[in-house]
């Protein structure tokens, strides 16, 4: 009789306590810089402790081929609950049906907290719904060097309406050229390679010219990238290549925040740590130029985002830990740490670094005037790559016109390899 | 019950059990690792086949493999390999060769220097590619500053990685230089079973020390160096991390190879019906390659 009630007890005990065990799910994070990691991880170690229903296993995986292992799990049905992808994947991810939406989750007042930007990046144009939220969109501007610029006598433009046009770009690049402590007036982050950057860095060129790498309402490359306005954009690229005012590839990282041999640095929010930590005060933000006709100016936005993948059991506790993640105050410290715009407007407000005024304010301003997105298409992978081979031979002297049709015609041998990717192109 | 009725089984039967029930595991592991695949590519190159996609997959034929065939991008692959495979097997191996000799004499802290040469083959290639990218920095790397002293500054810095003239001969160097530890253990083994009274007999006959190497030194190693040639033939059509980490195929297409139009195309452009048509076009290639190497060498022996 006693050992049966004490069977029974011991039973009860641990039935409730499984009733009351966490729900694991598992998190991927590509591994963005230091200052990144050591924030996530302390999310994800915050999190854990101060609840006891959801349980997070942060997993995090190298950025250069973060993509490529996600897509293979998605081949071998082995995704995790909770993953960040990179904005422009996010099309393919949902066409191939990885990805559920957040609709249920978001209500209007957040929705409404969140940059135009952000939201446009995580919707799915066939069916409106939002798929992926970040925590912040991605900056594109010019690094200066103060220092230099004063020295060469170049003017610092102080806000979005008053960046450089492309005759005083060219103007500042050859009296920075003359300066003797300057080896290569231009930064252009060459050395990352045949990667993601040559489109996201380099795409607003053409689009300054009014160019795209693919026509967005008929899905079409060839006549859009190989047209004469993405011609113009990459041909003046590459005259500044050939004009000696480059940092070439194999020189390494560091030619303008640690050598100081370049005074200006064509590259995103994400070497504000370093650039602050070589240069100091002597660090200015420059608006992206107008280098288009009429005075056009573009430039890049979307990173990183937060999604359920649809392979996940517990997509309630997951939605948990992405709107822990997606408050304020969490959005501040990784941007803090990053220097990229914080996606929500109640966080900008609060940020230091976003002050009216402040250096990194020039993010906030091009992302309300002149962002374009990368296309939102389910092909993008390819478009990318394309772009990005073609990017690499202009850079070394091939001709513009072959090297961008060839990417044209391989876009849409891809499209139509695809059938079009129903339910765009039709 | 089957211990019993193998009791029943003539010698010759139980013989061959045992045979295949030992091969088993590595034939089992071939095929599933090796011909499985090989026979899904050669299937998929038929197809348009993608790495991640909600759509069927659809028959289509020759097509792959004519636009395989009309894409310049791949004869250049194609050619910078032959090129590849053409300078590094001849100068790997003579090196190889060259240095087993080193190391075969009877000189104190010969092991060390086994040791020193054969270090850069089990460092991992990504590893090898990093520190040398260090060491070609343009302009004012570790390579590019010893030339400035040697010439007193009259040569100037050399873009190693992105000149035209300059990116594959340097990938070549760095491979010759990985690699060359491999081919100096083989040799060293096929020196080593070289009986010592050929060469004395060849000292009594008067020969100098050039005459025994071209004389007894060489034929005596004449599978070893059938077993390097093919090898390192196989293993020069595999260029792919040198090219891939450091100039990404460039400058404009100048060291890419079949590897790594087949990895762009298959794993990042996701077609991998067409990546599978170019696989085995390649695997053709090499297997073309490697017989024609068997047939000649063949031909030699027989005539000696």
């Amino acid at each position: 009789m006693l050992r049966t009630l004490s069977v029974l007890g011991v039973v009860l005990v641990s039935l409730v306590g499984l009733a009351q065990a966490p729900i694991e799910i598992t998190v991927w994070w590509h591994t963005g810089h230091p200052s990144e990691l050591a924030v996530i991880t302390a999310f994800v170690e915050e999190f854990n402790a101060k609840q006891n229903e959801v349980r997070v296993k942060l997993v995090t995986i190298p950025e250069a081929e973060y993509t490529a292992q996600v897509r293979a799990a998605g081949l071998a049905g082995k995704l995790p609950d909770v993953l960040d992808l990179d904005g422009p994947t996010m099309a393919n991810f949902v066409w191939n049906g990885w990805l559920i939406p957040l609709d249920p989750y978001l209500t209007d007042e957040l929705l409404a907290d969140f940059l135009p930007s952000i939201i446009a990046q995580g919707t799915y144009p066939p069916d409106g719904k939002i798929y992926a939220l970040g925590q912040f969109d991605s900056g594109l501007a010019i690094w200066g060097n103060r220092e230099y610029l004063e020295k060469a006598g170049v003017r610092i433009p102080t806000s979005v309406d008053d960046a450089w046009t492309l005759a005083e770009f060219e103007d500042a690049l050859r009296q920075l050229a003359a300066l003797p402590e300057v080896k290569w007036p231009l930064d252009l982050k060459l050395n990352y390679g045949v990667g993601e950057w040559f489109t996201y860095g380099f795409s607003p060129i053409i689009q300054a010219f009014g160019g795209d790498l693919i026509d967005r309402t008929t899905w079409k490359a060839e006549g859009t990238l190989d047209g004469a306005a993405s011609v113009l954009g990459m041909t003046l690229l590459q005259y500044w290549i050939k004009q000696g005012w480059v940092v070439p590839a194999t020189a390494g990282d560091d030619a303008f925040y640690g050598k100081k041999t370049a005074a200006l640095a064509w590259v995103g929010h994400w070497m504000y740590g370093p650039h602050k930590e070589g240069l100091g005060d002597d660090l200015v933000l420059i608006p992206m130029p107008k280098l288009g006709a009429g005075c056009r100016a573009a430039t890049g936005m979307g990173s990183w985002a937060w999604g359920i993948t649809s392979i996940s059991k517990h997509p309630d506790a997951a939605w948990k830990f992405i709107e822990y993640l997606l408050q304020p105050e969490q959005i501040l410290r990784l941007t803090n740490a990053n220097g990229a715009v914080p996606a929500r407007k109640s966080a900008i407000a609060m940020s230091p670094l976003y002050k009216p005024g402040a250096m990194l304010d020039i993010y906030a301003q091009q992302l309300e005037t002149i962002p374009i997105p990368r296309p939102v298409f389910p092909g993008y992978p390819t478009i990318t790559s394309a772009f990005a081979e073609a990017v690499q031979n202009i850079i070394a002297g091939a001709d513009v016109y072959e090297e961008l049709h060839k990417a044209a015609l391989k876009i849409d041998q891809d499209i139509k390899e695809n059938e079009g990717y129903p339910p765009f192109g039709k | 019950m089957i211990a019993s009725f193998r009791k029943f089984l003539p010698a010759k039967v139980k013989e061959e059990l045992a045979a295949w029930s030992m091969l088993s595991p590595a034939l089992l592991l071939l095929i599933g690792f090796l011909i499985i695949p090989f026979a899904m590519a050669i299937i998929f190159s038929f197809t348009t086949k993608r790495l991640v996609s909600p759509l069927p997959t659809r028959f289509v034929g020759l097509d792959n493999y004519v636009r395989l065939f009309a894409d310049p991008a791949f004869w250049q692959a194609l050619r910078n390999n032959a090129v590849f495979a053409g300078i590094v097997v001849p100068i790997q191996s003579g090196l190889g060769l060259l240095l087993a000799t080193l190391v075969n004499r009877k000189i104190p802290g010969r092991n060390v220097f086994r040791g020193i040469y054969f270090m850069p083959v089990v460092i991992p290639m990504v590893v090898v590619c990093v520190a040398w990218y260090f060491v070609l920095t343009y302009p004012e790397g570790l390579l590019n500053t010893f030339v400035k002293i040697l010439t007193f500054g009259k040569a100037g810095p050399y873009d190693w990685l992105r000149a035209p003239s300059l990116a594959l001969p340097t990938i070549i160097l760095i491979s010759i230089w990985q690699g060359v530890g491999f081919q100096m253990v083989i040799y060293l083994a096929g020196l080593q079973s070289i009986p010592e009274e050929l060469y004395e007999a060849s000292r009594i006959d008067g020969a100098s020390a050039w005459q025994q190497f071209i004389h007894v030194t060489l034929p005596c190693l004449r599978n070893t160096h059938i077993f390097v040639l093919v090898t390192t033939t196989i293993l020069a059509f595999k260029l792919f991390t040198q090219v891939e980490v450091l100039t990404q195929g460039g400058p404009r297409g100048g060291t890419n190879t079949v590897v790594r139009y087949i990895y762009v195309a298959g794993y990042r452009e996701l077609r991998i019906g067409y990546a599978s048509a170019a696989a085995v076009i390649f695997v053709l290639t090499v297997l073309v390659v490697s017989v024609l190497q068997r047939i000649l060498v063949k031909e030699e022996r027989e005539a000696l």
